[in-house]
């Protein structure tokens, strides 16, 4: 197949887009368009045409994630997706990614307290072979030990990489640990290495069987194709698939916290003190959830936030402090967080950032703040247009967290019903003393004996 | 340093998507493919790779000379409401730092967002941050350029263009928040020596660079003390002017007005006449050694391999990043299926290739578990070593020629990245052609040229060593690849071994 295209359909993307699958008016904001179908086998297909480049992005959203896992097997839902590169019935272990980068792709895998979701990024010519790759995985993961074992190290290192090796790695890892009661979110991603160890073949299997079913997932292909082309071919490599038994809910319920909670910890890694500070707080998509993401941009969004301004330039306590509300699927949490500058005191960061809280509470909220948070909102919206990828995830996410693959089109515009009055209203609702928990993290140096870094050491 | 995908952004007019699907499923296992090259992976052959010619139009943006030396660039593109702009202004980089005063460029791109003669640092936040929009002044201790980033929606373009023409011509440097910068930028340099990744980068240019300005990877708190407001105003002064600035507009906007704005805003821009000086090379690289940087508590080893290289005119450049992208071009070259894929020992093993204006370098890196730091150190040196005397194989030469060209067609996805490798047209004074010859210069290259290249450039005796990690543990299985010399984690030197 030849697809001369010329430089008047790449550069004219207004016409072409009209056509396609975006629209875009003078004043008003662009859209996705996008067809929704499900197939005899439960899985849900979003395909929204834009011809604009030569190019097509995959995004599957499977709907398990850290939050499924029980104790004993921390890090599972992420060692999976690793296992996911390792072969399956028709492809060798590492072929897809060697596919996928040799004619000209890109591709990963990520994984989520919420989900495990997989890409591809493809020139338009490669639509059969990137849902090849995607629907035999689906199909027939090829599970065997001498994978499992080389993934578990994979992971360890990618462990130690992220946590164990860096700064307030285990702070990281703390804070939702004090936070939580549910286990659910209370353990990282990652998991513990402990447990990565422990995992076996028949874990990897039940799991697959369990959770990688396609009435478990939503596929949303955005780019350079034909719909009913590309829907056929959907067809064609998926409906086969059988599914299976939905997998049963995970109790996310997190009863209410009713007093502060706080610990101090060393930290030989790292060379100034930290602060961290949360609150429990809805989830995401919640009237509460979207006031309390405007209240994150007030105090912390840019040098013009009251955070940055008062904090770190004026009384310079801190270097940066960060302040935004986690938008999870269950029980979230409001985060703030910095490092003390040198020659200052953690207890007086600590006071500024109530101190600026409070004034919040209190105090007037002006509305270019209000203004300042629902246009970026805006421009992070228009600015997926610019790429298929970050369309495609967003279609096959809101579709399995929310069963609502429209959101992709509204929900910044949820931001344009908050007002001042529902800033104040959660800041005095949800930050308050009772409802935080408080970590200080140290840069004390353990003596040369300590064993937590020779625990961690090796294997 | 630069990953596969900033190299290899670069523009067709074809791209041969294509692999000969017989030549694929001629692949039975593991056991039969072309060794060693497939180390870690195992290809079935029996997933439909497309044949086809997917044959692209390379667009070329719209040119201008302004009267005042700025050379305009645009491209339109109209599928979102947004507007970008890079300003680069040759010139104004680290690299031109007065020997007295090292960082003074670093320091005053960072603080002309600081205020104006109408506008204080307040304003200048709150004003861009209500619209959405940022302007962003940056440039590394290295470079030749500064550069200021704007990005806007379209509706707010004007007054964004409006603030951004303000900070270029109109900072103030006041003493006030000059004083506050150092404090928050000396708390930054103690932050950045608890990160293994910064101590190793740190620790590999100073090896490379001797004593370039391309050596130093961060501010230094001496650097700093020696800032004034005088210095930055008078540093403002010469090296800010249009003689040599290249200004890309790319989004939704036409041509005419992007001229006619940027004309109306920077039209005024004073050219001073002063060509910018010519860059020397960094000196040459003493003899082969292995650094380490004694992090107690690392749980890891973070390590960098590497050996000078070659400047971005040199004729072989592309072919070092054909050699670069086989041996650790993302997780396709041979460190990431060796090291990762075979081993298990890491979470991914990368090289990159970094070619400026003057003599760059060469480097792979990788973080592994502490106790196989004698074997990661051979596998590197096992498969640069490979590169100089074994001949590449058919299949996996004609894999990383065709990954390299028809990514080229994901970055047409993003109008900005192929303006970029325009810009390095204009930057190196590439004939008009150049992208439309990617693939055809690529098709050249032959693996007798890439083993070439490898003989000279990776020679054995220029190869450097940089471990980052607990000395107690690994000083004594690293001296079994050579001299050791051993740093502190403030880069002070503590002993050879």
């Amino acid at each position: 197949m030849k697809r001369p295209l010329t430089r008047g359909a790449l550069w004219t993307g207004c016409i072409v887009a009209l056509v396609a699958g975006v629209t875009i008016g003078a004043a008003t904001p662009p859209k996705v368009q996008f067809t929704d179908t499900r197939l005899k086998n439960g899985l849900r297909v979003l395909i929204s045409e834009d011809h604009t480049a030569p190019v097509f992005s995959i995004g599957i959203v499977y709907n398990v994630g850290s939050r499924n896992e029980r104790k004993g097997r921390t890090g599972f839902a992420h060692l999976f997706e690793h296992m996911m590169f390792k072969g399956s019935q028709n492809v060798g272990s590492g072929e897809h990614f060697t596919l996928v980068y040799n004619n000209g792709g890109d591709m990963n895998g990520g994984t989520s307290q919420d989900s495990t979701m997989y890409y591809e990024m493809m020139p338009a010519n490669q639509l059969d072979l990137a849902l090849f790759l995607e629907a035999d995985r689906m199909r027939a993961l090829d599970i065997n030990k001498a994978n499992l074992d080389n993934q578990i190290g994979t992971v360890s290192e990618e462990r130690k990489q992220g946590v164990d090796n860096q700064p307030y790695g285990r702070t990281f890892e703390l804070v939702p640990e004090l936070a939580y009661t549910n286990f659910a979110y209370k353990h990282s991603v990652i998991g513990s290495l402990d447990d990565l160890r422990a995992a076996t073949v028949d874990d990897v299997a039940a799991f697959f069987r369990t959770y990688y079913a396609p009435n478990n997932a939503a596929l949303a292909i955005v780019g350079d194709v034909r719909t009913a082309d590309c829907l056929a071919k959907v067809r064609q490599y998926f409906e086969s698939i059988p599914q299976q038994a939905p997998p049963s809910e995970v109790d996310m319920t997190e009863p209410a916290q009713t007093a502060e909670k706080r610990q101090t910890i060393d930290d030989p890694l790292a060379k100034l003190t930290r602060l961290d500070v949360v609150y429990h707080i809805p989830q995401g998509l919640t009237a509460d959830s979207d006031a309390l993401s405007m209240l994150g941009s007030v105090l912390s969004s840019g040098r013009s936030s009251r955070f940055y301004d008062n904090i770190v330039r004026l009384k310079q306590l801190s270097q940066s402090v960060s302040a935004y509300a986690g938008q999870n699927r269950g029980p979230s949490l409001f985060r703030v967080g910095g490092t003390v500058m040198p020659g200052k005191s953690v207890a007086d960061l600590e006071k500024a950032i109530y101190e600026e809280i409070e004034k919040v509470k209190g105090g007037p909220i002006e509305a270019w703040e209000i203004e300042k948070t629902r246009n970026a909102a805006l421009r992070g919206f228009v600015g997926t247009m610019t790429s298929s990828l970050s369309r495609a995830i967003s279609l096959s996410q809101y579709a399995v967290f929310y069963n609502d693959p429209g959101l992709i089109n509204t929900r910044y515009q949820r931001l344009s019903s908050i007002t001042a009055a529902d800033v104040q209203r959660v800041a005095k609702q949800y930050l308050t003393p009772e409802n935080r928990t408080v970590v200080i993290t140290n840069p004390k140096p353990p003596a040369p004996t300590n064993p937590t870094a020779e625990q961690k050491g090796g294997r | 340093m630069l990953t596969r995908r900033m190299l290899t952004m670069f523009a067709v007019v074809a791209l041969l998507c294509a692999t000969p699907q017989a030549q694929v499923a001629t692949q039975g296992q593991a056991g039969q493919m072309q060794p060693p090259s497939s180390k870690g992976v195992v290809i079935k052959g029996k997933a439909p790779v497309s044949n086809d010619l997917l044959k692209i139009a390379l667009p070329r943006p719209h040119e201008a000379d302004l009267p005042n030396g700025l050379h305009l660039m645009v491209f339109e593109d109209h599928r979102a409401p947004l507007v970008q702009m890079q300003l680069q202004i040759r010139g104004a980089g680290g690299y031109y730092d007065p020997a007295d005063l090292p960082g003074i460029a670093t320091v005053t791109a960072a603080m002309m967002v600081e205020g104006t003669t109408t506008r204080n640092t307040r304003q200048i936040a709150q004003e861009q941050e209500t619209m959405a929009s940022m302007v962003s002044l940056g440039t590394s201790l290295g470079s030749q350029a500064a550069s200021m980033s704007v990005y806007s929606l379209a509706d707010n373009f004007d007054k964004t263009l409006d603030l951004a023409a303000d900070i270029l011509l109109n900072p103030v440097f006041p003493d006030e928040e000059l004083s506050r910068y150092k404090t928050r930028q000396r708390a930054s340099i103690m932050q950045a020596r608890s990160n293994p990744s910064f101590l190793a980068q740190e620790r590999f240019s100073r090896v490379i660079y001797g004593n370039h300005p391309a050596s130093r990877v961060m501010l230094s708190p001496e650097g700093l003390d020696r800032v004034t407001r005088d210095a930055l105003v008078a540093f403002h002064k010469a090296h800010y002017v249009p003689d040599e600035a290249i200004i890309a507009v790319v989004g939704d906007i036409t041509v005419a007005e992007a001229r006619k704005k940027v004309e109306a805003k920077f039209g005024g821009w004073k050219r001073s006449g002063v060509p910018v000086p010519p860059v020397q090379d960094p000196p040459p690289v003493g003899p082969a050694k292995i650094y380490l940087v004694d992090r107690a508590n690392s749980v890891q080893t973070s390590l960098i391999v590497g050996a000078a290289g070659i400047n971005r005119m040199n004729a072989e450049y592309e072919a070092m990043s054909l050699m670069n992208t086989v041996i650790g071009g993302g997780p396709t070259g041979r460190l990431f299926l060796n090291l990762r894929e075979e081993k298990g020992w890491t979470y991914g093993a990368y090289s990159g290739l970094s070619a400026l204006r003057y003599r760059g370098h060469w480097s792979a890196s990788t973080e592994i578990r502490g106790d196989v730091t004698e074997g990661a150190v051979a596998e590197i040196l096992n498969e640069i070593n490979r590169l100089r005397t074994e001949r590449i194989a058919d299949k996996e030469f004609a894999d990383k020629k065709r990954s390299m060209v028809a990514s080229f067609a994901l970055s047409l996805e993003a109008p900005m990245s192929i303006m970029s490798n325009y810009i390095t047209s204009r930057i190196y004074n590439f004939p008009a052609d150049y992208w439309d010859k990617y693939p055809q210069r690529m098709a050249a290259i032959t693996q007798d040229q890439v083993q070439a290249d490898a003989k000279k450039y990776l020679d054995a005796g220029g190869i450097q060593i940089v471990a980052v990690g607990d000395a107690k543990k690994i000083v004594d299985v690293l001296k079994k690849f050579g001299t050791v010399e051993v740093y502190d984690t403030e880069g002070k030197i503590k002993g050879t071994n």
